[in-house]
């Protein structure tokens, strides 16, 4: 009786921690984005509308930041695991220069597209206050969830969001994989 | 002359009455012969070897420094939000002390500890806070940050011909959000300067997993602050 209990109360508290740890990501009301204009690593000038009809996944972050590293590889698995589908990662360095985020990228493979935002405009107009900060926008470009700090990306409740997304576009037939 | 005698009373008396209400923090003092007298504030993290040597190292040059970790001095968790609940009455007497000296007196805070010591500025008496330099290292003011809003701030009384400079670590999400902050310093009365600190993160002395140059630089904190001091002409 007393290790039933004791398995209980084991039980109810894994729940609780998996559910903490899992609560990183804030919904919204379908907020309009804010302007996004950066520059690729060609130098091309890239926005939002470049990306329209697909979910955005938008992350802001840096090569000095620890858990912005931790975070890329899943978001390379992310872009693997979702290859075909209507998604686009876009990772945007916040206030570093092209040879910072070059020398990083030249030991670290990465398939999605990284932008620069050496002036750190887009950082003030996003406000982000934290690295990493990811936004994730809809189809229609607007921003659906906002996560402060890392996760892994191709697990868990990262990947359910992502995939909720991906059933929610328009004209999507709402089915899950 | 006799306004300036009456004027020294009434802040003697203002000071004995701060003084008969507040406590004095427990700190350690690194004395010199030299003219000027730095009171470092340690972080919500503690003072670090880093910290404590730098003291030594300014001592050996002539400043007195007085070292405070707030934590260990009000047995508070050791996280940033415990500095929010110093008491700055006790800060502010502190810096009283420090100026019964006749010394030159700078105070450096790291990270949130600016709050306390930006409170406690505020509550000193024009004259003695217009002598008062204050060195701030990456300070954390808000109250609040949320993406996609503006930044919220926490009010930290009137700073009005308090001397701040803001010493940010280039590398820091923090970085981009640096005039917002002096602007706000400003907007409470407070004569602002700042230096951007090259290929630092925050807390670069004292962070688990240091670059060379991180490394380079912790070393050399104590020549790094006399330079910023001399450089904004609190010698």
């Amino acid at each position: 009786m007393q290790v039933r209990h004791v398995l209980a109360v084991l039980f109810v508290g894994l729940c609780w921690i998996s559910s903490a740890k899992a609560a990183g990501f804030e919904t919204r009301a379908a907020l309009p984005a804010p302007e996004l204009k950066a520059h690729d690593l060609s130098g091309a000038t890239r926005t939002l509308a470049d990306y329209r009809g697909k979910v955005v996944l938008l992350n802001f972050w840096a090569t000095w930041c620890p858990p912005c590293l931790r975070e890329m590889p899943s978001l390379e698995r992310l872009r693997i695991r979702m290859a075909g589908q209507a998604l686009e990662i876009v990772a945007i360095s916040s206030a570093e220069t092209p040879e910072e985020v070059k020398a990083y990228l030249s030991k670290m493979k990465l398939g999605f597209p990284i932008l620069l935002d050496s002036d750190s405009s887009n950082t003030r107009r996003w406000k982000v206050f934290a690295l990493p900060t990811t936004f994730v926008l809809d189809a229609e470009g607007r921003i659906r969830h906002v996560l402060t700090g890392p996760t892994e990306w191709d697990e868990g409740e990262a990947l359910a969001v992502i995939d909720g997304m991906l059933a929610d576009r328009p004209g999507h037939a709402n089915k899950k994989k | 002359m006799r306004m300036r005698i009456f004027s020294f009373f009434l802040s003697g008396l203002w000071l004995c009455a701060l003084a008969a209400h507040a406590g004095m923090p427990e700190y350690q003092t690194f004395p010199a012969d030299g003219q000027r007298l730095l009171l470092w504030v340690a972080s919500g993290q503690g003072r670090s070897d880093a910290e404590l040597v730098a003291a030594r190292n300014l001592a050996r040059q002539g400043v007195e420094v007085w070292s405070l970790d707030p934590t260990s001095a009000y047995f508070l968790p050791p996280v940033a939000s415990s500095m929010d609940a110093l008491p700055v009455e006790d800060l502010a007497a502190w810096f009283g002390a420090a100026q019964e000296t006749g010394k030159r007196v700078a105070v450096f805070a790291v990270a949130r500890a600016a709050v306390p010591v930006l409170r406690a500025a505020a509550l000193l008496q024009p004259g003695p806070r217009s002598r008062l330099c204050v060195v701030l290292m990456h300070p954390n003011l808000y109250t609040v940050t949320t993406p996609l809003d503006e930044p919220d701030y926490l009010d930290p009384g009137d700073l009005s011909g308090l001397r701040v400079r803001v010493l940010q670590p280039r590398r820091s999400a923090a970085t981009p959000w640096l005039p917002g902050l002096l602007e706000r310093l400003s907007q409470h009365g407070a004569i602002v300067s700042d230096a951007l600190l090259e290929n630092l993160r925050e807390d670069y002395w004292m962070r688990e997993t240091p670059t060379d140059f991180e490394m380079a630089a912790g070393r050399h904190m104590d020549g790094m602050l006399l330079h910023q001091l001399d450089r904004w002409g609190c010698k």
